[in-house]
């Protein structure tokens, strides 16, 4: 992959910046000098991409070949690698909102925490953070039906309220503890919670094989999801490797051949989704 | 001495239009009809009025001041525009204008009170109908997380519990009323059924009602403090009225869960509508904080929380909204209309509002004109100024004017464009 190096002039702007434009799918194929000049929203000011970066290394021909390494921290900025199809964002440190939101395929790690509403209503791709998680983590924005369609977003740390709100495809992984409301309205997808999870999860989940899987502690479980049954699902066994081998995430191994407790809902609206909790011991 | 008939009081959403006002020498000397809150404000209307234009606290000419509210907007990169629901709707739209041309946003009070219901009415679309038909036809009533008694004060007689109406002749008699809250309030002396409900607890409440209306049972004693049989009985009340009506709060908008609890809400009323007739309405707080969030959507598309940065409106509640922006340190300027955002935002918000230049229009002193960097008084809508303000049922009623404001004290709308212009130069 050919590497291009964005470093923050600047750090801690109060104003956040709008820059969409860090992504492989925009500066693929133009010239460093070009890239410089892409437009940055700062406010209500347009401005260029070289006021706030030092841009260097090299421009890939096509997307799938570029890798934009952004160094430093930059919770400032919104949109990094937004609607993004193909090639790599690394982030070395925190990222502002709506980082990989519609992203539809391509990679960005993240190796501090990321802002609200990452990964909103991706559709495909992965998104990987080290650190924590806002609100609204692969949610569906205002108004609109849907949350991720598709791809996976693996936090290392803790993800906050909503996560997956909406959510009809694709993987959530939670390394961390999940805060209330994680998988409201799901209707399809996986979600993954390592930590603790916090309550109403599931809020309103219609089913459609949606599923939240819990190996860690659950705070409580809505009134609206009915127990059903433990068992040890043969297809968990193939999950927990594929997280181990594919994510990296070593202990989901040691919950392989362990028993789940099954939940049905939500029933408030008539949902059958399930929500799956380790059972301890 | 002339009284005014069918005055409309300009304080609650409930936009009693009823009143009779005696104007003696340009001052308001007596109120029929009115509550108590309204006669207060009507009778101490002359206090506490910002006299004169100020800027950095001198007196200023109203020339001067626009000038000076124009360049601080003019040279702003992240300019807010906030407040809206305690003036008419002419004055908003010329906000929204305003914003526009400098690339601001704009949020209405709404973000701190019914901004939640108005996300979940996105989400799930809403059953409503006029107060005059909750009057008429309802004969169950539920309050939840809102104590009209002592907010909404002639809600109960006027339009609700104690009305008499079409169907409803018996009035009190014909309806039976329940209240939920998580403390006993004036209400429960008012209701058939006083339901206290654990705080932060309402979400599940809501779930369980629904899920028994759905037909499903409860495998659970009790729900957020609320024993099952309670429950239970609720939900075959709900289904057995000929009519309800839900009236909300902020005891139900602002509690843990906001706008899920008011999804959990509008779902119980939509599964309640294939059994029997069922509405929903917000107890809606400011006179025109629904007109506030109805001029909004019909310029731009949105009700509050609103970006034109990028020259086009653009909308996300917690990214766009005035808490948030003024908490993060984002607005760079704000202008301020009829409303009191230092005393009523948390801290960090208020600070940020002292920290930055801030323009405020208000006919009262308030905390926010105190820290204001430009002050410029107006003449109070339904007062001195005519307008229209929306009921919290969505009706758009006629502000009157009863009186002539201060020399040279224009209303909102008026300063508005004066600041438009000087902005366009």
């Amino acid at each position: 992959m050919m590497e291009l190096r964005l470093k923050p002039k600047v750090s801690g702007l109060s104003i956040p910046l709008e820059a969409e434009v860090i992504s492989p799918d925009v500066v693929a194929g133009k010239t460093l000098r070009e890239v410089e000049e892409l437009r940055v929203y700062h406010g209500n000011r347009v401005e260029t991409l070289s006021e706030y970066f030092e841009v260097e290394g090299e421009v890939a021909p096509n997307p799938e070949e570029q890798l934009i390494i952004v160094e430093g921290d930059v919770s400032w900025v919104k949109y990094i690698g937004a609607e993004m199809t193909a090639g790599k964002v690394i982030v070395k440190g925190d990222a502002g909102m709506h980082l990989g939101s519609r992203m539809t395929g391509g990679e960005i790690i993240v190796e501090g925490s990321v802002g609200d509403w990452a990964g909103a209503e991706m559709a495909g791709g992965l998104i990987r953070i080290r650190g924590d998680a806002g609100d609204l983590l692969g949610a569906a924005y205002r108004g609109s039906p849907e949350g991720m369609r598709g791809g996976c977003i693996f936090v290392e740390g803790s993800a906050g309220y909503e996560t997956g709100t909406g959510m009809r495809r694709g993987l959530i992984v939670i390394g961390g503890d999940a805060a209330p409301f994680t998988g409201a309205h799901m209707n399809g997808g996986v979600i993954f919670i390592l930590g603790r999870a916090a309550k109403r999860l599931g809020a309103q989940m219609k089913g459609n094989g949606s599923l939240i899987i819990c190996l860690g502690e659950v705070e409580e479980l809505l009134p609206t999801f009915v127990y059903d049954t433990t068992y040890t699902p043969t297809f968990m066994r193939i999950y927990l490797k594929t997280l181990s081998e594919k994510l990296g995430i070593k202990r989901a191994e040691e919950y392989i051949g362990r028993a789940f407790r099954r939940y049905r809902g939500d029933r408030a609206v008539g949902g059958d989704g399930e929500i799956l909790v380790v059972e301890r011991g | 001495m002339p009284v005014y008939r069918s005055v409309v009081c300009p304080f609650c959403g409930c936009l009693c239009d009823d009143l009779e006002v005696t104007v003696e020498d340009n001052r308001i000397v007596k109120v029929r009809n009115g509550c108590a809150i309204s006669t207060s404000k009507f009778l101490h209307h002359h206090e506490n009025r910002v006299e004169k234009p100020l800027i950095d606290g001198e007196s200023a000419t109203l020339e001067e001041a626009v000038k000076e509210a124009a360049e601080i907007l003019k040279s702003a990169r992240r300019p807010l525009i906030y407040g809206l629901s305690s003036t008419e709707c002419g004055a908003i739209a010329k906000a929204i204008e305003l914003a526009e041309l400098i690339g601001g946003v704009i949020d209405n009070t709404a973000s701190v009170c019914h901004g939640p219901t108005i996300l979940a009415l996105q989400t799930l679309g809403e059953s409503k109908c006029t107060l005059g038909t909750v009057r008429n036809r309802a004969d169950l009533i539920i309050y939840w997380g809102c104590n009209p008694l002592e907010a909404h004060l002639r809600h109960l007689t006027r339009y609700s519990a104690m009305a008499r109406g079409l169907y409803t002749s018996g009035g009190r008699k014909d309806r039976y009323v329940v209240a939920v809250d998580v403390r006993e309030t004036r209400m429960k002396r008012v209701a058939d059924l006083f339901v206290k409900v654990k705080p932060g607890g309402d979400y599940e409440l809501l779930s369980a009602l629904r899920a028994v209306v759905r037909g499903y049972g409860l495998d659970v004693d009790e729900v957020s403090g609320v024993p099952r049989d309670v429950i239970l009985e609720l939900a075959e009340r709900m289904k057995k009225s000929r009519f309800g009506a839900i009236f909300f709060g902020l005891g139900l908008t602002q509690s843990e869960g906001r706008h899920m609890n008011i999804e959990a809400a509008i779902g119980l009323v939509a599964d309640l509508n294939h059994h029997t007739k069922f509405v929903l309405i917000p107890m809606r707080g400011h006179y025109n904080v629904a007109g506030a969030n109805t001029v909004t959507t019909w310029q731009t598309g949105y009700p509050y929380a609103v970006d034109f940065s990028r020259g086009y409106p653009r909308y996300n509640p917690g990214e766009y909204t005035a808490v948030d922006l003024l908490s993060r340190g984002e607005a760079d300027a704000a202008l301020i209309i009829a409303s009191d955002p230092v005393a009523h935002l948390p801290y960090k918000a208020a600070r940020r509002l002292a920290e930055i230049p801030t323009i405020v229009l208000d006919p009262k002193r308030s905390m926010t004109s105190m820290i204001g960097r430009v002050v410029i008084p107006t003449a109070a809508a339904g007062i001195e100024a005519e307008g229209t303000a929306y009921r919290m049922d969505g009706i758009p009623i006629r502000l009157k004017k009863l009186m002539e404001p201060p020399e040279g004290v224009l209303p909102d709308a008026e300063i508005l464009s004066l600041i438009i212009e000087e902005v366009m130069g």
